[in-house]
């Protein structure tokens, strides 16, 4: 997942989170504010009760005045207007508590004050005319207990805010005599009333109480209530239309409830109202803003602000912990593609490594079969020829995995024999079998096409998979192994090979199926832990074989053994039957039982292009006895000035030369047009094993390669192929004894494998040969490698490596050609550093080991003058048994006798110091030295 | 509102203007500041209450500038009461236990002895201390106690003159007139163009009636040309009762013509303030004669009018262009504020009313209750833009024509009655002194 994607989604994730807290804030919000204005609308109506409670207690006062003035009436003993102010006046604590008796009779409504004008201390009399107090006197209730109050309005007497609470008297009327109705008025300053808000105010400091009657005019109004009326304000300042602005104001004269408003500065505030009992006409109106009911948001937003900050913190560790992570899977994943391509170098390197000991082992073994008369022998050779050509495929096998993990498998059809495929399956899996007691049986149609067309060596894979696995896992019984061909009718070119493999071994259990061809699972582990394998066999097998369009089915039953087929279409080059397979596969093994080249050729010509002289020598030495005319060249222009001049049958060019590689060198030659060689075949020489190297060839020009070491076997195969029929003859019934001395220090020498060397180079005599040769060109190479690197041309300091890497493995000194091999690598790969830090130690070894080698020079001296026949062991050691037996005897005439007769015979040149000693004590009458001497040597 | 004034007033008045620009210069006046923001003289946080007694029984704009001056001072606490029968009361209430620290003053108090104790009361309002910008008041608006004392602030001023519908104007190419030539003319195409009677107003003989925003303005500045003439008229002289002839000739000579329509005015507007607004808002009316108290009442009506919503047009106030070159801005003060020098929170009073005395403050206001502003800043509300930079030499206030009440009343009844038919203009002249009734 990429960082951003992972950042997103954890912004995503974050922003929900943030998301979900503001929903839950707010909703906890929503419900405290709600529980908040109902906590306020609740005091609203305790502060209701209480101004309810205050002026009916104030109405009761005034009511009080009334009831004594009217009983006096009734009692029949009426107050004038002025007896019943002085009573008021009298009755009344609170100085600052007015009492007007007022007339309504006229319009003028005057009266009489408790108290005197404001400007005039001597006049009591009052005027409500000019004051809009009176338009309803009916309405002013004349019972007991009910509250009639005025409007906030200006007392006439002092100029104060004042209201009123009234009800009727009936005074004396002077003038006339009889009673007369009058307004008695209890005035209060509005302040009083004001003052008695402050303690309704409780925990909201910012509360207003205003009174409004159902116009919504003000009895009295907080700070933030503006205008003269409440609806007239609403207005102002909040959108509604008629409909609503009736209901609002409805709802204001009729109910408790709360509502929000907008203030003359636009901020949100809360009214809470509710209408005063048993007063239809005032209504408490509690005002306060809305943020004091929303104190608590305060602790969200900062609950919100730190989650934030801690998610914050988190991405950014979490970030900073991925990026971290990042850079180390980085590095992990740079170590794994490092690891990787040293296990491609690796397996590419191995290639070519590993088939250097087996080509050792192959090679020698081939001495063997070239050289041993022994039945015994050779049977036992051939088994390890064919053992070993199978251990080479199963480290193919390895490389094949690696190439089908990374895709890189890919399917080479060639022509091939079936017979001969069939022989190498036989010849491992037979051994094998009948060495646990296994019965081998072969059912091999004998319509089976003799050449087929398709990937050999895949095939044979396959098969000897499957062979292995059979043979493995089956302890008693057979294995049957069978192989069929079916014809294609509407394609004539190809069939489809039928193979089964039939064991009677431990079978498969039905849940075990799927597993079997997965990579390195390996089946009933527990039970077959004993029995070897990577695990890898099968998954090759099946993906080869998905590869080729086709697929392996399996029928087994657990305990009893096991049926795997597979059907594969096959090209068909020569439609000839095989025939009885048996039969030809014992005329085989009699057949190949002896070494003989397949074929003379004493009329073919061959041209051999190598910059390294022991190669060319040692290709000599392989087809000498095929007779077959070679010319040598050691240069690419060498070679294509031959080119030019002679007709050769086929051409043999090395890759990696000097100055001129084989692949320009082919290009040259084929951009010739006065050439007899037009048609002849040109074949690559190369120690480049690796898979692709066909293609690469095959694209350059070339029409074949050979690997180097060269398979002395494919060389001459390949030449039965290429040298035009006429020029082949039978080889020679004539054996040739091959018995040229190679000096004992030869085989001494630590870091010259000679039994590598001699299967390199055929025979002993070419060995021979070949290691003069090598000694001869050290001194000149190790000084030209030293020279291209000091100017530093690493190409040629790369080939002259790779020339000393063959000719070294060519010889058998193992160690320096594969330090010579890792040096061409970094030489190839650029990889200077390497080169220049290792040089010295290879330039170092090749000139120890053509030291070690010098003595090849005096031999040959010594050769030429020396004809004598050298010593066999068993005359040698019967002389030294007699001189030692005539020393004890003390027979000294003997003991002369037997040396100067030993004079006559070449040692060998470990045994060449004790016989000099031997002669020197002899010579000097020392014949007490001798058993010394002789035992030393028995050591 | 009838101003009543004597002599020694009248003189006194003319006299103090002259003398308040210079003092208020010496005293206050640092033109360069007329503008500047306001500074808080005293502690933010003082906390007091203060009230303002008045006379309106909504008083918004003070409100206002009660929440402006809390930005300033968040914790002082300002109320406005409205007294009943204030004439009466505000004495009263000055003397008692809940006296206002801010209230409503007229000049016919200035004149009233029973309102002595008004003024008694009053603080001084240009003593240098007090750092208030009395410079800022336009000079038509100054008022001063018979001793020469700064008692009073002008909060608002009016005019009389005519509401000019501007969409008509412009929809039949006119420019609004600048004298009375181009009056007469723009009135004949109006006529042309359909439109009746291009004149209307309150057939009234109130200040708010239509005669009075027609031909007052010239009456006074006759009577400013002939000072000798004051005197015989403020007498009742009947031989004075001539000095009206030019400005009821030209209003006869309106009527005549058919530019002005009594008859049709009484029938379609009831009275001179809400009925003429509401008839002005019927947008076919391209101009309605009235004082600045129909203008005050505009702002609120215009959605109460169905037509003016459905069609709304632009308007504007003018002075009636009545002489050769052009008309007369007769200025006039609506409202006075004083100060209650026994106020308990004088300090913060005073710092109110400095704030207040503010072209800002006072245009601000105003504009609100869309009356004139006492400065000489009219940009605030574009109604009155005509106003802006209007010839001095054409400026004048009533007090100082040096006429009386009664000199006002019988040139109204004149007016009235010439307009009516009811005299003609010499019956009117030679009646002069026993107009009013």
């Amino acid at each position: 997942m990429k960082k951003t994607l992972i950042v997103t989604v954890d912004l995503v994730i974050m922003g929900l989170i943030l998301f979900f807290i503001i929903q839950y804030a707010n909703t906890k919000m929503h419900e405290s504010n709600k529980s908040e204005i109902e906590a306020f609308e609740k005091m609203t109506v305790s502060a209701e009760q209480i101004i309810t409670n205050y002026l009916e207690d104030e109405q009761h006062l005034c009511d009080i005045w009334a009831n004594y003035i009217n009983r006096s009436a009734e009692a029949g003993t009426p107050m004038t207007a002025e007896e019943a102010i002085s009573f008021i006046r009298k009755a009344k604590i609170s100085p600052i508590i007015y009492g007007h008796l007022i007339s309504l009779d006229d319009s003028s409504k005057n009266g009489i004050s408790t108290h005197p004008g404001a400007t005039d201390s001597h006049n009591y009399s009052v005027s409500y005319r000019n004051i809009n107090l009176f338009d309803n006197p009916e309405e002013i209730s004349r019972e007991d207990g009910v509250v009639s109050l005025t409007r906030a309005y200006t007392n006439p007497q002092n100029g104060v805010q004042s209201i009123a609470f009234m009800n009727y008297v009936k005074v004396l009327d002077e003038a006339t005599g009889e009673l007369k109705e009058a307004l008695l008025m209890r005035v209060e300053p509005v302040s009083v009333l004001e003052d008695k808000f402050v303690f309704l105010k409780g925990e909201y400091e910012s509360v207003e109480i205003s009174l409004i009657n159902k116009e919504g005019d003000y009895l009295v109004h907080g700070k933030s209530l503006k205008n003269s009326n409440f609806f007239e304000y609403y207005k102002s300042y909040n959108r509604l239309d008629i409909t609503d602005y009736n209901k609002m104001t409805e709802q204001v004269t009729s109910m408790s409830g709360t509502m929000t408003m907008l203030n003359s500065k636009g901020e949100e505030c809360i009214i809470s109202y509710t209408p005063l009992k048993s007063m239809n006409t005032w209504f408490l109106l509690t005002y306060i803003p809305k943020k004091d009911l929303d104190a608590n948001t305060v602790i969200d937003w900062l609950l919100l602000g730190m989650v934030t900050l801690g998610l914050l913190g988190l991405l950014v560790f979490n970030y900073l912990i991925l990026r971290f992570y990042n850079v180390k899977l980085a590095e992990a994943a740079a170590a794994a593609n490092q690891a990787n391509e040293a296990k491609s170098h690796f397996l590419s390197t191995m290639s070519h490594d590993i088939r250097t000991p087996m080509n050792a082992i192959l090679g020698l073994n081939e001495m063997v079969l070239r050289e041993s008369r022994e039945e015994e022998t050779i049977k036992y050779s051939e088994s390890i020829r064919t053992a070993g050509k199978t251990l080479l495929g199963l480290i193919n096998d390895i490389l094949d995995f690696s190439k089908i993990e990374a895709g890189k498998m890919d399917i080479i059809n060639v022509d091939y024999s079936f017979v001969s495929l069939l022989n190498d399956l036989v010849n491992m899996v037979q051994g094998k079998a009948e060495d646990k007691g296994l019965q081998f049986n072969l059912d091999v149609d004998r319509n089976i096409p003799v050449i087929l067309n398709g990937d050999e060596i895949r095939i044979k894979q396959i098969i000897t998979n499957i062979l292995s696995n059979a043979v493995k896992y089956t302890n008693e019984g057979s294995i049957t192994f069978k192989a069929g061909f079916e014809k294609e009718e509407d394609n004539p070119e190809s069939g489809k090979l039928l193979i089964s493999v039939t064991d009677t071994g431990i079978g498969i259990k039905p849940e075990d199926m799927k597993r079997l061809f997965q990579a390195f699972e390996r089946i009933d582990e527990k039970k077959n832990r004993n029995i070897e394998g990577t695990g890898l066999g099968m998954s090759i097998a099946q993906s080869f074989l998905n590869m080729m369009g086709s697929h392996i089915e399996v029928e087994s039953e657990y305990g009893k053994g096991s049926t795997f087929s597979f059907a594969l279409e096959q090209g068909v080059r020569d439609w000839k039957p095989i025939g009885n397979y048996e039969k030809i596969f014992r005329h085989s093994l009699s057949e190949i039982r002896k070494y003989r080249e397949r074929f003379t050729a004493p009329y073919a010509r061959l041209l051999v292009v190598d910059d390294t002289p022991v190669n060319l020598s040692v290709f000599e030495s392989l087809l000498k006895r095929t007779k077959v005319q070679i010319d040598t060249a050691l240069s690419g222009d060498e070679g294509i000035s031959l080119y030019r001049q002679k007709h050769y049958d086929v051409i043999f060019l090395d890759h990696m030369m000097p100055d001129k590689d084989g692949i320009e060198t082919l290009r040259e030659m084929k951009e010739l047009a006065d050439t007899p060689n037009k048609e002849t075949p040109v074949v690559c020489l190369t120690a480049n094993a690796i898979s692709g190297m066909r293609e690469m060839y095959m694209n350059a020009g070339f029409d074949d390669y050979i690997t180097k070491p060269i398979d002395p076997d494919r060389l001459e195969t390949m030449l039965l192929q290429y040298i035009p029929k006429g020029k082949i003859a039978p080889a020679s019934e004539e054996d040739e004894a091959d018995d040229f001395f190679i000096p004992d220090f030869i085989f001494k020498l630590e870091d010259l494998d000679v039994n590598s060397g001699l299967m390199h180079c055929g025979s002993r005599e070419s060995y021979m040969v070949t290691l003069k040769m090598y000694l001869d060109s050290a001194q000149k190479n190790a000084d030209e490698i030293e020279k291209y690197l000091k100017v530093g041309d690493i190409q040629n300091t790369t080939i002259k490596v790779h020339a000393l890497k063959s000719t070294s493995r060519v010889i058998g000194a193992l160690k320096l050609g594969n330090l010579a091999a890792q040096l061409e690598k970094a030489g190839e790969a650029g990889d200077t550093e390497t080169l220049e830090r290792e040089i010295g130690n290879l330039l170092t070894q090749y000139r120890e080991l053509a030291k070690e080698l010098e003595p090849l020079n005096d031999i040959k001296d010594d050769g030429a003058s020396d004809d004598r026949p050298i010593i066999t062991e068993k005359d040698m050691k019967e002389a030294y048994t007699a001189l030692s037996e005539f020393c004890a005897s003390f027979d000294y005439d003997s003991v002369v006798n037997i040396v100067e007769s030993l004079e006559r015979y070449r040692f060998p040149e470990d045994e060449a110091t004790r016989f000099d000693a031997l002669k020197k004590a002899v010579d000097n009458f020392d014949y007490e030295l001798i058993p010394g001497i002789l035992s030393g040597g028995e050591k | 509102m009838i101003i009543k004034k004597g002599e020694l007033i009248k003189k006194t008045a003319v006299l103090l203007s002259a003398a308040i620009l210079v003092t208020g210069l010496t005293a206050c006046g640092k033109g360069q500041e007329k503008n500047a923001e306001f500074k808080p003289a005293l502690p933010t946080e003082t906390s007091c209450s203060i009230r303002v007694a008045g006379t309106y029984s909504n008083f918004e704009s003070l409100e206002s500038e009660f929440e402006r001056f809390y930005e300033y001072y968040p914790n002082a606490s300002l109320n406005y009461v409205y007294l009943d029968n204030y004439d009466n009361t505000i004495v009263s209430a000055l003397l008692s236990d809940e006296a206002p620290d801010i209230y409503v003053t007229a000049t016919w108090m200035l004149d009233d002895k029973k309102m002595a104790p008004v003024f008694e009361n009053a603080e001084v309002l240009y003593d240098p201390s007090l750092n208030i910008d009395l410079d800022c008041i336009r000079k038509g608006a100054r008022w001063t106690a018979e001793n020469g004392d700064v008692v009073m602030l002008p909060i608002f001023t009016r005019s009389y003159g005519m509401l000019v519908n501007m969409d008509i104007f412009e929809k039949n190419g006119l420019k609004v007139p600048t004298d009375y030539k181009s009056l007469v003319e723009v009135c004949d195409k109006l006529k042309t163009a359909g439109y009746e009677n291009p004149i209307m107003g309150a057939n009234g003989n109130t200040v708010s009636g239509m005669y009075y925003a027609f031909s007052f303005p010239l009456f006074c500045d006759n009577v400013l040309k002939k000072p000798e003439s004051v005197a015989p008229l403020n007498a009742m002289d009947k031989s004075a009762g001539e000095m009206m002839r030019p400005a009821l000739e030209k209003l006869q000579d309106f009527v005549k013509k058919g530019y002005l329509n009594p008859a049709r005015c009484s029938e379609e507007i009831a009275d001179d303030y809400n009925a003429v607004i509401m008839r002005f808002f019927e947008g076919d009316v391209p101009m309605m004669l009235g004082s600045g108290d129909m203008v005050s009442g505009t702002a609120k009506r215009e959605s109460k009018s169905e037509a003016f919503t459905a069609n709304p047009f632009k308007y504007k106030f003018y002075v009636v262009p009545i002489d050769d070159d052009g008309g007369f801005f007769l200025d006039a003060v609506n409202l006075f504020f004083s100060v209650n020098k026994n106020s308990k929170n004088l300090d913060m009073t005073n710092e109110f009313i400095r704030f207040l005395t503010r072209e800002k403050e006072l245009g601000n206001m105003a504009a609100i209750k869309r009356l004139i502003t006492p400065t000489d800043d009219f940009s605030l509300d574009e109604v009155y833009s005509s106003l802006e930079g209007f010839p001095e030499d054409k400026s004048f206030s009533y007090q100082e024509t040096g006429l009386n009440d009664a000199v006002n009343k019988e040139f109204r009844a004149a007016a009235y009655k010439v307009a009516n038919g009811i005299m003609t203009v010499d019956e009117a002249i030679s009646a002069y002194g026993s107009l009013w009734e």
